[in-house]
């Protein structure tokens, strides 16, 4: 229960095509994470898997069954909208029985049915209220319940976290990723946060101007990103990049630093902030200028120049006696680097 | 209490002085009150009075009637005149008849002695009174009860049907891509442009074509479907979020339990607010009425009340006091419902 299969999915609004051929399984019970920048067609790939859009072109399945031309409701889909979306005119129970109202289930099942939910998600004592009497991480539970509710196969989760501030997020994601293990339905998920992205996903599909740019495991993807820009979007702070020219397997980093490169022409060197330390000794290192430095307490973010005026940022552990200014020496691994070619995509070592 | 006179009567002037602004403003605002309010208890005080005291000048506010008295010997109570006698003494005297310029008079505490005034030297007696036969003869005699019913029904009947189908419209123009959406929308307000008057021929054939000549429904049917009604609900209809259509749409509602259950609900507001308009605009029309309904069963009350002023005689009592029974049910409305009115045309933007 509950394999999506996205087929050459194309989808246009008048003359702008916004999806551009989507290819995309997601497994039974899998969580998947449309993740990608605003207008990337996270938001409408959900819409048209919910089938609140229609598909310009290519087939959609659950379990199997095309769907491409089904309506919304016989799907067997539930979705989570970013503004919940609570019926205001209903209490919290109305909210939760509309659905199941709606399939002519018997009362006493729906009865059951919502005080399920209401234990799961501890909204039993607010049954009677209206959503306008609610805060905002009530509100969100509501809308996650009246999407478990109907039972599901497969829940749809639009941005549901970013009207919540900043504490609310972090535990509602940790309930979120507590509720997918508990009832092991496959959900979607969209996002623009990468934290959430990482945290909660089974499988990670990174999206850009309607296509797909990698899809992958959350650690795949930042251990191994296919081009230059899923490097750039995973991880915080954004991986560093140095283009550099190779001739005969040998590229020189602004500085002077020499190193091995897996291709000729055009390269792009990325090493992640968090690959960086200070050099020890006298060994070869990248040699920057310090512009700012931001102390967090357990780590230590550098905002850096190299020699050519790249700008480099490394996050050290501790609290490294540091001050703008000053030059430093930054060395690091060689499995901690990554090249892309001229056209931006990954070459192996 | 005195917190609310100090509110009332406080002053831009200091120290119990009058600063000129005071002075303009209470002038105008009292000139104002006159005007608005005038006319309004001139009527209701009007429609108390006697045709003789209506037809009187000056006029008064006030409705009078003139006292009687019992005198023995006298079948009916008789009339009381403040009568000055030749000797220069005024009394009071009952009239038991008038005869030429000559005035038989009685004294009620001596009722053998005939006095003979003339009309000149006597002025009736009046006391505050209430003329009430001109509410109670129109309501039980003339049908009034029956014009009222009428119009309970025609207002009911075609606020009802008005918010059903404008709603419809309203959530299809509002909620539904369709082509040529913005042209019939177009079309419905321009419609707003076109009064009824020149539409009433063609408007009282189709209604003839349609046997509805003489019935209520002729004058219920023709209105119903209001320009106005369906932009100011479509306006408030497009601030419902579409998520949450789409919401009831994954919840396996219908697009009928879509705009039943969700989207009229949620417009409550604006329904109120054309369910006022719908009931003051049915409730006070005349022309329409008037040229369907020919028979008198059939009239409804601002067509009732035509019926007293003919050709040759006007009935201004019956017409005045008839007028204050067909205002009520819209001051009613008024009253109560005034905060949705001025929340709901500030809402829509129009008025």
């Amino acid at each position: 229960m509950g394999r999506i299969v996205l087929d050459g999915i194309t989808k246009s609004f008048g003359a702008t095509q916004v999806i551009h051929g989507i290819d995309l399984e997601i497994e039974e019970g899998e969580l998947a994470v449309f993740v990608g920048p605003s207008g990337c067609g996270k938001s409408t790939l959900l819409r048209l898997i919910a089938g609140l859009d229609r598909p310009t072109s290519g087939r959609i399945e659950i379990n199997g069954r095309d769907v491409t031309r089904a309506s919304a409701a016989d799907r067997g889909l539930a979705m989570v909208f970013q503004s919940y979306a609570l019926y205001p005119h209903m209490t919290v129970r109305q909210n939760l029985s509309f659905g199941l109202e709606n399939t002519r289930m018997p009362k006493p099942e729906i009865a059951e049915r919502i005080d399920e939910a209401g234990r799961m998600l501890e909204i039993g004592e607010l049954m009677e209220r209206r959503p306008t009497q609610l805060s905002g991480g009530q509100r969100q539970r509501v809308a996650i319940g009246r999407a478990i509710v109907r039972n599901p196969t497969a829940f749809l989760l639009d941005e549901p976290l970013s009207n919540l501030d900043a504490e609310l997020r972090g535990t509602m994601r940790a309930e979120l990723a507590r509720l997918h293990a508990r009832l092991a339905t496959t959900m979607v998920y969209v996002t623009h946060d990468q934290v959430e992205a990482m945290t909660l996903a089974d499988k990670i599909v990174v999206l850009r101007g309607g296509r797909i740019e990698q899809v992958d495991t959350p650690l795949g993807l930042y251990n191994r990103p296919q081009n230059l820009f899923v490097a750039g979007f995973i991880g915080a702070p954004n991986m560093n990049f140095f283009r550099v020219r190779a001739t005969g397997g040998q590229a020189e980093l602004p500085g002077g630093l020499s190193l091995a490169v897996p291709g000729e022409g055009e390269v792009t060197v990325g090493i992640r902030p968090q690959g960086l330390h200070l050099a020890t000794g006298d060994g070869p290192a990248l040699e920057v200028v310090i512009r700012l430095v931001e102390a967090l307490g357990a780590e230590t973010v550098v905002h850096a120049d190299a020699a050519d005026g790249t700008p480099v940022v490394t996050v050290l552990s501790g609290q490294p006696s540091l001050a703008a200014g000053q030059p430093i020496r930054l060395a690091f691994d060689a499995d901690a680097v990554h090249f892309f070619g001229a056209d931006g995509m990954r070459l192996e070592a | 209490m005195t917190r609310i006179g100090e509110f009332l009567f406080r002053r831009r002037g200091h120290g119990g002085r009058w600063h000129w602004t005071d002075i303009a403003t209470w002038t105008w605002l009292i000139l104002g009150t006159v005007l608005m309010f005038g006319p309004a208890l001139w009527l209701v005080g009007s429609s108390f009075k006697g045709p003789a005291q209506l037809a009187e000048f000056p006029p008064t506010i006030l409705p009078y009637v003139q006292e009687v008295t019992e005198v023995e010997g006298y079948d009916k109570p008789l009339p009381l005149y403040t009568a000055t006698l030749e000797d220069g003494t005024t009394r009071t005297l009952a009239e038991i008849r008038r005869i030429g310029t000559n005035s038989q008079m009685v004294d009620p505490a001596n009722p053998g002695e005939k006095i003979n005034v003339n009309i000149a030297n006597r002025s009736p007696l009046r006391e505050i009174g209430l003329a009430t036969g001109n509410y109670v003869e129109p309501l039980v005699a003339n049908n009034f009860v029956l014009f009222l019913w009428n119009s309970v029904f025609v207002t009911t009947m075609a606020t009802l049907i008005t918010l059903l189908t404008n709603s419809m419209a309203a959530f299809a123009l509002s909620k539904y891509r369709f082509r040529g959406r913005d042209a019939v929308m177009l079309l419905i307000v321009a419609t707003l442009m076109v009064p009824l008057s020149v539409i009433l021929v063609p408007l009282y054939s189709v209604v003839n074509a349609t046997g509805l000549l003489n019935s209520l429904w002729g004058v219920i049917l023709p209105t119903v479907a209001t320009p106005t009604g369906v932009f100011l609900l479509r306006q408030y209809m497009l601030t419902i979020p579409d998520e949450l259509l789409e919401a009831a749409r994954m919840d396996h509602a219908s697009e009928w339990q879509i705009y039943w259950r969700i989207v009229l609900p949620l417009a409550a507001p604006a329904l109120a607010v054309l369910a006022i308009f719908s009931v003051v605009w049915r409730w006070n029309d005349f022309l329409w009425p008037l040229i369907v309904l020919s028979k008198r069963e059939l009239y409804t009350l601002q067509v009732g009340l035509n019926t007293y002023a003919g050709e040759l005689n006007v009935q201004w009592h019956y017409i005045l006091a008839m007028t204050v029974v067909t205002m009520i049910p819209v001051v009613i409305v008024f009253v109560f419902l005034q905060r949705f009115i001025t929340t709901g045309i500030a809402g829509a933007g129009i008025k």
